[in-house]
């Protein structure tokens, strides 16, 4: 059974910037599904139409069983939505908050008193809930963040960007609350995330979004099955823009008919060559490229991941969008002028 | 009662929240005190002036600071609400089925508890220092009437304005240029008589003059019908503005 589903969703922004522009996909309950993509794809602006703080321009969503636009008020009853930025009241303690959104949601004061005790053991903050969240960490307040969508014990919960912003421990941390929560409650989650590993680790399924549209969807093992074997990574020795250019056009033709490549993708600075066996085609490339006279700066061998994924239907990695990319090789030759 | 439960519950947030402020709480009690010692101090000499209506400068200039004091604290209502845009707590409220009325409502109405407050505490310092109320108790409540509707629409207004905008600075800078002139361009820190004869009739278009000449009324003279009707009407009108404003740009920016 699919509680969300969602039929060539449109928003258009004034401006005219269409930032999803005609998605369909469907989320099965109990499933934990990821939306996948750079920032600026469309990720947050899907789940505000899916939770309905803004209207689609065109298109229809429906969640858990009532239309966004036509029902919003059922849809606002059966959903728990964490924003990306941690929307808890500094000035009240764990409880008020939670006690708040408990009242909001029409509970009455017993019910709200034992679900606060419940939710604050499921996130691992017994003990807190009288305690001011301006004294809470930033892993902390997200979990109460998480908690207060958990109050009235939704269907689907919306998580936007759940661990943008905190330190990898606490991010690892915050997976395992996810995923805990997804077991206890049997709620089903829908997130936006643009760490892949996230995705990865996370999802049931995953939709790969990019410009505001769905380029691919599948189990995290699908996706990456798709690219075929491994992932040779190429990159020049010089790192002109012309120089890649070069390298790019001069490998890809020597490299091009060969029986072991699978295909290849150039970014800016690097070429992604997809293989059957990596360990066996890695020797192979070199000789090819030396024997052409091409200057290889480095060379590697990877399982594919979700941005090979990504990569391979655009053209660019997520990574890359994020401006933290940088190549062992780049960082060599950094050090190396100092 | 969906409604009313939820204005009662966000109310109290509101309020706890600023009672958990010390330094806010400090300054809101202070202030006024500081404005009624200081300004008496500085228009000492005007005591005696034809025109105040009274032989103390404290006196006639009382109503004007509880009016200042209402004035100043509603124009600012907007910063909380500019708290909860910024830090998301708005729109993951609004993914709730909380009603939408309750959350502006439930700003403006947590404004005018603290301004009652407020007014209460510099009406009671007032008479300590001297002042004699006209009208007595009854007089003080009826001034807390008019002031809650000039405050309410200040706060009314102050809370559409951080939807319009979204930013600190813009709302910062209306108020700024707003609320002092328009203490100003009324008849709150000199007697109209004595006002020159534009700024005698740009005050007819400003809410706090009508909030002022009615408390002053009441405190210094007793029910003038004539001035207190026209008063309530004028402020009433006010009120309705801002919360038309307030609504309007909540249904518009809110998201």
């Amino acid at each position: 059974m699919s509680i969300i589903e969602t039929n060539q969703l449109v928003k258009v922004f004034p401006g005219g910037i269409r930032a999803v522009d005609g998605v369909d996909f469907e989320v099965k309950a109990g499933e934990i599904y990821g939306f996948l993509g750079p920032n600026g794809a469309g990720k947050t602006t899907t789940i505000k139409m899916l939770n309905t703080l803004i209207q689609p321009t065109s298109g229809t969503a429906m969640v858990a069983g009532f239309d966004v636009v036509k029902s919003p008020a059922e849809v606002r009853k059966r959903i728990g939505y964490v924003a990306q930025d941690i929307g808890v009241d500094e000035y009240a303690t764990g409880r008020e908050n939670l006690t708040l959104y408990g009242h909001f949601y029409r509970l009455d004061g017993p019910t709200i008193k034992q679900r606060v005790k419940e939710i604050f053991e499921l996130v691992d903050l017994t003990g807190y809930e009288d305690k001011r969240v301006s004294t809470y960490s930033g892993g902390m307040r997200k979990r109460l963040d998480i908690a207060m969508g958990l109050i009235h014990r939704p269907e689907v919960m919306f998580l936007d960007e759940p661990t943008a912003g905190l330190d990898p421990q606490t991010r690892i941390h915050v997976w395992d609350h996810i995923e805990n929560l997804a077991k206890a409650m049997g709620v089903t989650i829908f997130l936006t995330t643009h760490y892949m590993e996230e995705a990865d680790h996370l999802a049931d399924r995953i939709a790969i979004i990019d410009l505001g549209k769905i380029i691919a969807t599948g189990t995290p093992d699908e996706l990456k099955r798709s690219i075929g074997g491994d992932v040779v990574t190429l990159s020049p020795r010089e790192t002109g823009a012309e120089e890649c250019q070069e390298f790019i056009r001069r490998t890809q033709s020597a490299l091009s008919g060969k029986p072991f490549v699978l295909g290849t993708q150039a970014t800016d600075s690097e070429l992604a060559v997809y293989v059957n066996k990596g360990e066996s085609a890695a020797p192979r490339i070199m000789r090819l490229l030396a024997s052409e006279g091409i200057e290889v700066e480095s060379l590697s061998v990877s399982r594919p991941s979700l941005d090979d994924v990504f990569l391979k239907f655009t053209g660019r990695t997520i990574r890359a969008q994020e401006g933290t990319r940088t190549t062992y090789a780049q960082m060599k030759r950094k050090r190396d002028r100092r | 009662m969906n409604l009313l439960s939820d204005i009662r519950y966000q109310v109290l947030r509101h309020l706890r929240t600023l009672f958990r402020i010390r330094v806010w709480i400090f300054i809101s009690l202070i202030q006024p005190i500081i404005w009624l010692v200081l300004f008496t101090q500085v228009f000492k000499s005007l005591s005696g002036l034809p025109g105040l209506g009274t032989a103390s400068y404290l006196q006639f200039f009382a109503p004007g600071v509880v009016v200042m004091t209402v004035l100043f604290g509603s124009a600012w209502a907007g910063m909380g609400m500019l708290q909860d845009i910024d830090m998301g707590i708005l729109s993951k409220m609004l993914a709730t089925p909380v009603t939408r009325l309750s959350i502006i409502t439930s700003r403006v109405i947590a404004s005018m508890v603290m301004l009652v407050i407020q007014a209460l505490i510099i009406f009671t310092i007032a008479v300590i220092m001297g002042v004699n109320i006209a009208t007595g108790v009854p007089g003080v409540l009826f001034s807390i009437i008019l002031i809650c509707l000039l405050g309410l629409g200040f706060a009314a207004f102050s809370n559409g304005l951080a939807l319009l905008f979204k930013r600190p600075e813009p709302l910062m800078g209306v108020i700024n240029f707003v609320a002092l002139p328009t203490v100003f361009l009324s008849s709150a820190m000199m007697p109209s008589q004595l006002l020159p004869g534009w700024l005698d009739t740009v005050r007819h278009f400003n809410p706090v003059d009508y909030a002022v000449v009615g408390v002053r009324d009441l405190v210094l003279t007793g029910y003038v019908w004539s001035d207190l009707w026209r008063s309530m009407l004028v402020l009433a009108a006010w009120a309705t503005a801002g919360i038309t404003f307030g609504t309007l740009m909540f249904r518009a920016r809110a998201e």
